[in-house]
């Protein structure tokens, strides 16, 4: 037990000495200057990287105008029903029932 | 505190030139923490800007400029953390680079009493060193903060944010395992002491 005190005290001994052997070291002349860049460096990555994601917004927007543009709306517009009026369009719906009654199918 | 409240205030409202004197404030105290927390004096500014670095960008989540002190020490022990794990997954002899650099500045050093000196100083780093080796990194910081750096269980307790009972069991198994190794190290000592004193017995 003893022994094991007497370790702890030489660890604190060493603990401090080692305190000492390790003074703060002075900064070099280029500390500042360097850390600056580095501030800077971040910021302009930070920057390219939101840079980044805006033309990728902007090319996926285009992207899709053109897929709307060019595919789905004329194909929308080639569906009959689609230029139909309302008229006409409740006629087709119907066209199957109407021919029915006439030929006596409904009574 | 080393600096007014009032600007770390304006650095916080994106003011340069009031950080620039924060950084200049406090930053041979940083690096002397970091230099004995990782052990590699040619590394030991890259570190304390990449702190800085870290600092200038969190600044606006800092709460009260109270906290600030605390807050830098988290962020120069996650700095240090980072590095040394770094360094871990390098499989660098840390022990081996730092003796030969410091030999060669114990080499350079003119006179021969401060050239002992400077050997002396060498072999504790190594000893201190190689000793706090021995844990893990997130223990050898907090041994290092509470042993070396003399940081009080208050203090550690904010920098960390975590319960000063928590920090003392880390603490006491953390130093028993340093001071295990301290042991081992003393008998091997001894046990070659012993055996160089046979030869030149028989001698």
């Amino acid at each position: 037990m003893d022994r094991m005190h007497d370790q702890g005290d030489k660890l604190d001994a060493l603990f401090a000495e080692y305190r000492m052997a390790c003074p703060d070291p002075e900064p070099s002349a280029d500390f500042m200057p360097s850390m600056w860049k580095r501030i800077e460096a971040r910021r302009i990555a930070t920057v390219s990287v939101f840079r980044h994601w805006a033309q990728v917004c902007v090319m996926a927007t285009l992207a899709l105008t053109v897929l709307i543009g060019g595919v789905l709306i004329p194909r929308f517009q080639a569906d009959p029903a689609a230029n139909a009026s309302y008229v006409e369009a409740l006629m087709f719906e119907h066209s199957s029932d109407y021919i029915q009654m006439l030929t006596g199918g409904v009574r | 505190m080393l600096v007014e409240f009032e600007l770390i205030e304006r650095a916080r409202s994106g003011d340069d030139s009031a950080f620039n004197q924060i950084v200049q404030a406090y930053r041979k105290r940083i690096l002397g923490t970091i230099s004995r927390t990782i052990g590699r004096p040619e590394d030991v500014e890259d570190v304390g800007q990449e702190v800085f670095l870290r600092l200038y960008y969190s600044l606006d989540q800092l709460r009260t400029p109270e906290v600030f002190e605390p807050w830098l020490y988290r962020l120069t022990v996650n700095a240090a953390y980072d590095y040394l794990r770094r360094q871990r997954r390098r499989q660098e002899s840390r022990m081996s680079d730092l003796s030969e650099q410091q030999v060669m500045l114990a080499d350079a050093a003119a006179g021969s009493k401060r050239r002992d000196e400077e050997q002396r100083r060498t072999k504790i780093r190594e000893l201190a060193q190689s000793l706090l080796g021995q844990v893990s990194e997130e223990d050898r910081i907090l041994l290092t903060l509470k042993e070396v750096e003399g940081l009080s269980l208050k203090e550690l307790e904010k920098i960390y944010r975590v319960n000063e009972n928590a920090l003392k069991v880390r603490l006491f198994r953390a130093r028993q395992r340093v001071l295990k190794a301290f042991g081992a190290r003393e008998n091997r000592e001894a046990v070659s002491k012993a055996g160089l004193g046979s030869v030149d017995d028989s001698e």
